[in-house]
């Protein structure tokens, strides 16, 4: 409570402690909780926002990209500034959630969500929120919470379309039973594009689970699968229960996590729909950015930094190196012209 | 005769969101293949299916007056 103290405490949250399943009780549970926030594009940046204000006690977020002009229609934090200095998400989030509210305390982390890090992580997490726009990660996220009995809510949208699931361990049905197997590239914001309400529609539904959960109101659990299209006017409410399947290997009798073995062995990944492959050395290391940065000012290229990342320009890919030694590289799906590119540029 | 609602893709690559189909007695994985023959759907291994509000799986049987709601997973976010 390093920002407004006691009574005022109070007062900021007086409208949550007046809705009567929260109460002062509530607010204090939700004071001691600690999510994790797996990616910030508009559905994190939206779920963050709404968790900071509700008085969340710790949240951690973590995004690998970084802010850019086609965010800023629909990802609430990130003003014109962040992308115009291609201000990584989590710490331009970060920046913005702390104005919001100091009392809670923002871990941001720039970087992968990926297997190590999701386990160190795992043991002191109470919910995870899924704002990533990818089915990889939201496997690797679903055997984790599993892994660690962490309940986890699902969202995904796409033009006027979202979808949304609470899973419970133990309890409900896991995204592996209602899905079967990693989907094929589907439609995604980049080919078909999106409208802000559809993504606030998906994040309200998940905000909304996410307070009863903290405020340990699991009573209140919608337990459905809901799916909405704003533009066309539908909307199902999906019972789901009879799908769980006990030979699951995540959420079955004989769990063997198979997202969190395979994932340790994956070092590239196509960007869904954006043209880009990211690239991730085996072991993350801290390189020094400013001396690559001045290498290929003196080389030629074209070349931008801020203090967490190096954006150089080299025919038509742009490559954005990041301090962790991960790097993007635009203008191209293929992952071979992708290395070719990086070892290009870094050796 | 039972009611097919479509979604997303589906739903732009029919131009309609709901059809009527004589399918009555067969299975959601025959449907499925119908699906796929007569409309090209693809991806429709991951596509979930619920009869009614309830998901369902490839071996339910269809009856009449069933409303069936194909659902496609979207990545986004």
């Amino acid at each position: 409570m390093s920002g407004l103290k006691g009574s005022t405490y109070m007062k900021r949250y007086s409208r949550q402690t007046l809705f009567s399943p929260i109460g002062v009780d509530g607010q204090e549970r939700l004071r001691r909780k600690h999510v994790l926030i797996v990616g910030l594009g508009a559905l994190g940046s939206s779920i963050a926002e709404t968790l900071t204000r509700a008085g969340v006690g710790k949240l951690t977020i973590i995004d690998r990209d970084y802010v850019e002009e086609s965010n800023l229609q629909r990802q609430l934090l990130y003003s014109e500034n962040d992308a115009m200095e291609r201000m990584p998400k989590a710490e331009a989030a970060k920046r913005r959630l702390n104005e919001v509210n100091q009392d809670v305390e923002i871990h941001s982390i720039v970087g992968d969500a990926d297997v190590p890090l999701l386990e160190r992580l795992a043991p002191n997490i109470d919910l995870i929120m899924d704002g990533t726009d990818n089915f990889d990660t939201r496997f690797m996220m679903n055997d984790i919470s599993h892994k660690f009995h962490i309940p986890w809510i699902f969202g995904s949208c796409v033009g006027s379309f979202g979808s949304t699931f609470t899973i419970i361990p133990g309890k409900t049905p896991c995204l592996q039973c209602l899905l079967k197997k990693l989907p094929m590239r589907g439609q995604t914001c980049d080919t078909v594009g999106i409208i802000a309400p559809a993504v606030q529609m998906v994040t309200a539904y998940q905000t909304a689970e996410a307070l009863k959960i903290l405020s340990e109101n699991q009573w209140a659990l919608r337990n459905t699968y809901v799916t909405f299209d704003l533009w066309q006017n539908q909307t199902l409410s999906i019972k789901a229960d009879s799908i769980k399947n006990a030979d699951c290997y995540t959420c079955g009798h004989y769990p063997t996590y198979p997202y969190l073995q395979y994932e340790a062995t994956t070092k590239t990944a196509v960007l869904c729909g954006r043209n880009t492959v990211q690239i991730r050395p085996a072991t993350s290391t801290n390189c020094s950015i400013a001396v690559l940065a001045d290498q290929w000012k003196k080389a030629g290229y074209k070349v931008s930094a801020n203090p967490f990342l190096v954006s150089v320009l080299k025919d038509e890919h742009r490559m954005v190196l990041f301090k962790d030694g991960r790097a993007l590289i635009h203008g191209t799906n293929d992952i071979t012209i992708a290395k070719r590119v990086y070892h290009s540029l870094i050796g | 005769m039972i009611k097919l609602l479509l979604f997303a893709q589906f739903r732009d690559q029919i131009g309609k969101q709901e059809m009527q189909f004589p399918i009555e007695g067969k299975t959601v994985k025959e449907l499925k293949e119908i699906l796929k023959e007569s409309y090209s759907f693809d991806e429709l291994d991951s596509v979930m299916v619920a009869i009614n509000e309830e998901f369902v799986t490839d071996q339910e049987i269809i009856r009449e007056g069933d409303i069936i709601a194909l659902i496609p997973p979207v990545s986004g976010g």
